[in-house]
Parts: structure tokens; C-alpha cells; sequence
């Protein structure tokens, strides 16, 4: 996965489209730690007794060195905030619609996009590219809170 | 040639008028869907901001969203003021909004909350509410109430309240012994928080002690009340507003299987984009029609304009002979088509706006839609203009057929 992921990196700097000035295309296993992929957190223990029973989302760790990265991530938008006609703040998900048989993506898989300039609502039934400044947020771990964020620069229609 | 073409229609008034008139209407349709859809849209769009769920009993997501928000429809069942408790505890949980629906007062829904409300909720784009005059509520017997209701009702502060049972636009069982001291009115916001009148959560209870066997058995004074326990036993909803947005996942799963009670949480954003997807459907299909309306009404305008030509050979003829040539009178045609489709749309936007003007104020106050009757906007200025290109090019039609027309033609008596 990782070679494909440069291998494709390299791709695009050999033949540069217009968006790969200097963003870097990003693919979701590069959002997890190496020691996490390596070696996947235990699944969140049960506990009978509790009401809330069912664990809600596994928790990931950021990989701290992409922080501030100029990256190009592909995926699907869950809308949070915007208007009737744009969208100026989405989750980014890596699969479409919730699967209701497992938990929810953990942490580090879901990266919070604001959009300032607005996306279109129409463009965002399918797969998009987002492209902008990635930040790490909320270094906390124990807390389970550390996400990433990012300020998009622009929102487009998913094309391979 | 402008002012000819325009003698020429007034010559035939009764004709031009009628065309003009099919062309009016088939352009207000047009225009008047879109309108109402855009303004739709962006009523329902802009009426929340900032929360991150809303959780309510087991529910469709569309259905939480509507009674919740939009005080659309009614709430399938309450959920208990425990699983709230134990669920705005939960560590991901930044702010909490407790909605309790039910009663009225003077047909405007009356919502029972804290403090938090003010504080957090935000409608359009993450803009809080704000009072226009007085304060939010602090004691258990205040209300504060929407700029509509204001308005509608011409309340001033410290006016009494007194909240009807039910939610319809009368009630004939009234909390009468538990009058509300109105102590804050909000500023408008064009959403249904407007409508909507404040009052505390302990208030709503205080107000239902008594009328446990579903009608009042009791009648209690202010003090009387104060003195009971006035934690809610149950709530109908509230909005949740996450300390980091990438959790919301998984508090929404944990919430839709908890165990003690079924709830359901759902994300604003997405219900609402579920919602516009339902509704497509039936926007398309509306739109379609209104299209074959002004397909309908431009293809009248031809009949016309093709039926008025053989009348009109001789004429034509006449005006060769005085020495204009072919390519004049295909312009005169073409002019005339366009002039009928120009008056036509104009007269059509001027009929809607006018109708707007008027029925703004009654839509908005029955369905709780705000129509603002602006200025056409891009997609309203693109059907007209394709309107307009339509007709001019049909008009071409009519306008050809009078250039083949030769002097002798019409000249000739027996035709």
C-alpha cells in the first residue's frame, strides 16, 4: 500500500497536473501511524454492564509530522455546515454512507474540512478531491481527542 | 421598424394580448417553482448551525429533524431526562440543548430549555441569537419569546403568558393558574425560532404538575408550585454540540444502541441533505411541468404568429410595394415574436412579484416559509432568459415564411 502510495507520488511529480504544484497526493493508510498499521489498537472492550455498551468509535493516533502538509486527499463528505446551494464544513470519510454492522471509522480515518469558499452541494453526491493544508489538532492522546483538520483550498469532483 | 412592429401588435391587440397573456403565466409558473424551491431550501438550510447531533426518541431521521428543528410534524415520544443526563455527561459532549415540545400559545409552539440555548444555538452561518430587547430567562415563571410572535401578538416586556396544552392553533384545557411574565424578545432570524416561545424547562413542568391523568386536576399557585420537585421527568429532544467534530460517529453510534432507552441521533447536515434528495423527485418533476407550461405557451405564441401571417399578406404585399424589401419584413416578423415574448416575461415577473408582495406575508405565516420577494436570482434570471431565446428563435419561424412571401403574392386577389 505504502509503495503504491509512492509510487503514485512519484507519478505525479513525473507529469505534474495543474494541482501538483506542491501538494502532495495523500492516501488514507498514510493518516495512520506506522505502529498502528503495523499493529491495530485492541478493539474497544465491552462492558456489560454499562448502558452505553456498545463502544462508539476506536480511537487513532495522528502521525504527527504531517502537520501543516499541503496534501491531496480523496473521499466522501458528510456536510455540517453551509447553506442551501454550498457547503463550507464537511467530514472527510473514506467510504460512503454509515455502516450500521461496524463501528464508524476510527479518529484518525475522518478529517474535518473547512471550506471558506463554499463546495457546491450538487458535486458532492460522489467522491471528491480535497486539497489543502492538513493540521494536527488536540495532541492529547489519552484524552483521544487528537484529529486532523484541514483548510481546503479547493473541493473537487472525484476523477482517477 | 420598432414602432411599426409595435403598431402592428396594437393593430391586433385582442390576439397579441391573449399570447401575451399564456406567455405571462407560463412564465410566472416557471419562475414561481423555482422561487419556491431556492427559498425552500434556503430557509430550511439556514435555521441551524453548529450542532453536531440532535437526539431524540427512536425515530426516522427526517421526522427528528423536522419536529425538532423545524417544529414540523410531532415528536413520536419524549426521552427520559436520564438518558439526557447521562449522555450530556459523556466526554466528547461540549454543549448541550434541551428541547421540550408540546403546548402553545396563541398557535405558536411554546419550547421548553435552559440557559444553554441561548448560549449555543446558532442558526445561518454560526450566528447566535440575540435578544432585541430585555433578557434571558431566570426565573421559573419567564418567558421569552420569537420577533414574530412579538410582532403578531404586540406583547411587551412583562406582559403575562398563559400556555395553552396541545399545539394547535387553539386549546380549550389552558394552564390559566400559571401565568409567565414575558421578560426578553429575541431579534428576528427568519427561522422558526420567530415563532417560537421560550420558557424553561422546571416552567413546563410546573405547569403540568396536576394533570397527571391527562387533564387538569388540580389548580396549583406560583408558590405552591415552586415548592414541588420541578425536574423534568422527560424531554423531548436535544442538540448536542461535540468537543472534536471526528468523534460525532461514534457518540451517534453509541447513542443509536444504547441500552437503556432507544434513541436516535442523527447529524443535522446529512438529514437535511437526505431530506433535499427525497424531495428532488418531486422538485424535478415540477419543474418539468412548468416547463412544458412555457413550451406550451411559446408554441401558442407561433400558432398565432403563423395563423395572423396568411391573414396578413396582403399587408405584407402592401408594405413590399411601398419598397420594403424581404429581409424588412423578416425582421418586422422576428421583432414581433420577440417583442410578444419580452412583454410577455416582463408582465410574467411583474405578476409574481406583485403576487409575492402580497402573499408573502400569508405563506410565511401558514406554512413558515419566508419568500423574499428580491431580486430574480441567477437561476430565476437563466429561465427567463432561455424563455426569452426561446421565443425570439421560434419567432424566426413566421419571419422566414413572410421573407419567401413575393410582391405578386399577395397582390394576386384570388390567393
Amino acid at each position: 500500500m505504502k509503495y503504491i502510495a509512492i509510487g503514485l507520488t512519484a507519478l505525479a511529480l513525473l507529469a505534474p497536473p495543474a494541482w501538483a504544484d506542491d501538494y502532495s497526493l495523500l492516501e488514507w493508510d498514510d493518516l495512520i501511524p506506522l505502529e498502528e498499521q503495523l499493529n491495530p489498537p485492541p478493539f474497544p472492550e465491552v462492558d456489560h454492564e454499562d448502558e452505553f455498551a456498545i463502544p462508539g468509535q476506536p480511537i487513532g493516533k495522528v502521525v504527527p509530522g504531517l502537520n501543516g502538509r499541503k496534501v491531496r486527499l480523496p473521499g466522501f463528505v458528510v456536510p455540517l455546515e453551509g447553506d442551501s446551494k454550498q457547503v463550507t464544513a464537511f467530514l472527510l470519510v473514506p467510504y460512503f454512507g454509515a455502516c450500521i454492522h461496524v463501528p464508524p471509522p476510527p479518529t484518525n480515518q475522518i478529517v474535518y474540512v473547512e471550506y471558506p469558499a463554499g463546495a457546491l452541494v450538487d458535486d458532492l453526491w460522489d467522491a471528491v478531491w480535497v486539497t489543502g493544508t492538513l493540521h494536527t489538532v488536540g495532541a492529547s492522546n489519552e484524552m483521544g481527542d487528537a484529529a486532523y483538520s484541514l483548510q481546503g483550498t479547493s473541493v473537487e469532483p472525484y476523477q482517477i | 421598424m420598432l414602432i411599426l412592429a409595435l403598431k402592428s401588435l396594437w393593430a391586433r391587440r385582442l390576439t397579441a394580448g391573449l399570447t401575451l397573456a399564456s406567455i405571462a403565466i407560463s412564465v410566472m409558473l416557471l419562475v414561481g417553482v423555482e422561487k419556491v424551491r431556492v427559498e425552500m431550501k434556503e430557509s430550511f438550510a439556514r435555521t441551524l448551525s453548529g450542532t453536531d447531533l440532535i437526539v431524540g426518541a427512536r425515530t426516522g431521521q427526517i421526522n427528528l429533524l423536522l419536529y425538532s428543528v423545524f417544529r414540523l410534524g410531532n415528536p413520536t415520544n419524549n426521552i427520559s431526562w436520564n438518558s439526557y443526563q447521562r449522555i450530556s455527561q459523556h466526554k466528547g459532549v461540549a454543549w448541550t440543548i434541551p428541547i421540550a415540545l408540546g403546548d402553545s400559545h396563541q398557535g405558536f409552539r411554546v419550547l421548553g430549555t435552559n440557559q444553554d440555548y441561548f448560549r449555543h444555538y446558532a442558526y445561518g452561518r454560526n450566528q447566535p441569537l440575540q435578544l432585541a430587547e430585555g433578557r434571558p430567562f431566570n426565573d421559573t415563571f419567564e418567558a421569552v419569546i420569537g420577533a414574530e410572535v412579538a410582532q403578531k401578538l404586540g406583547y411587551r416586556l412583562g406582559d403575562p403568558l398563559i400556555i395553552a396544552h396541545g399545539a394547535g392553533n387553539t386549546s380549550f384545557s389552558l394552564h390559566d393558574d400559571l401565568p409567565f411574565t414575558l421578560v426578553g424578545i429575541l431579534a428576528p432570524t427568519g427561522t422558526p425560532v420567530d415563532k417560537t416561545v421560550h420558557v424553561r424547562l422546571d416552567g413546563l413542568e410546573a405547569i403540568h404538575l396536576g394533570w397527571q391523568s391527562g387533564r387538569k386536576t388540580l389548580t396549583l399557585s406560583p408558590e405552591q408550585a415552586r415548592a414541588a420537585d420541578l425536574t423534568p421527568a422527560s424531554i423531548t429532544a436535544f442538540m448536542v454540540g461535540m468537543n472534536n467534530k471526528v468523534q460525532v460517529f461514534g457518540l451517534q453510534r453509541a447513542i443509536n444502541g444504547y441500552r437503556a432507552e432507544p434513541l436516535s441521533a442523527i447529524l443535522p447536515g446529512s438529514a437535511l441533505h437526505e431530506l433535499w434528495s427525497l424531495l428532488g423527485i418531486a422538485e424535478k418533476a415540477i419543474a418539468f411541468i412548468a416547463l412544458f407550461v412555457v413550451v406550451a405557451g411559446l408554441l401558442g405564441m407561433l400558432t398565432t404568429l403563423l395563423a395572423g401571417l396568411s391573414a396578413r399578406r396582403r399587408e405584407l404585399a402592401i408594405l413590399r410595394a411601398l419598397g420594403a424589401g424581404p429581409r424588412h419584413l423578416f425582421g418586422l416578423l422576428a421583432l414581433e415574436a420577440a417583442l410578444l415574448t419580452t412583454l410577455g416575461v416582463l408582465l410574467g415577473l411583474a405578476l409574481l412579484y406583485g403576487s409575492l408582495q402580497l402573499l408573502a406575508p400569508l405563506v410565511q405565516a401558514q406554512y413558515g416559509l419566508l419568500l423574499y420577494p428580491g431580486l430574480p436570482e441567477a437561476g430565476e434570471w437563466r429561465l427567463v432568459g432561455l424563455t426569452l431565446l426561446a421565443g425570439m428563435i421560434i419567432g424566426l419561424l413566421p419571419a422566414a415564411r413572410a421573407y419567401y412571401y413575393s410582391v405578386n403574392d399577395g397582390m394576386s386577389i384570388n390567393q
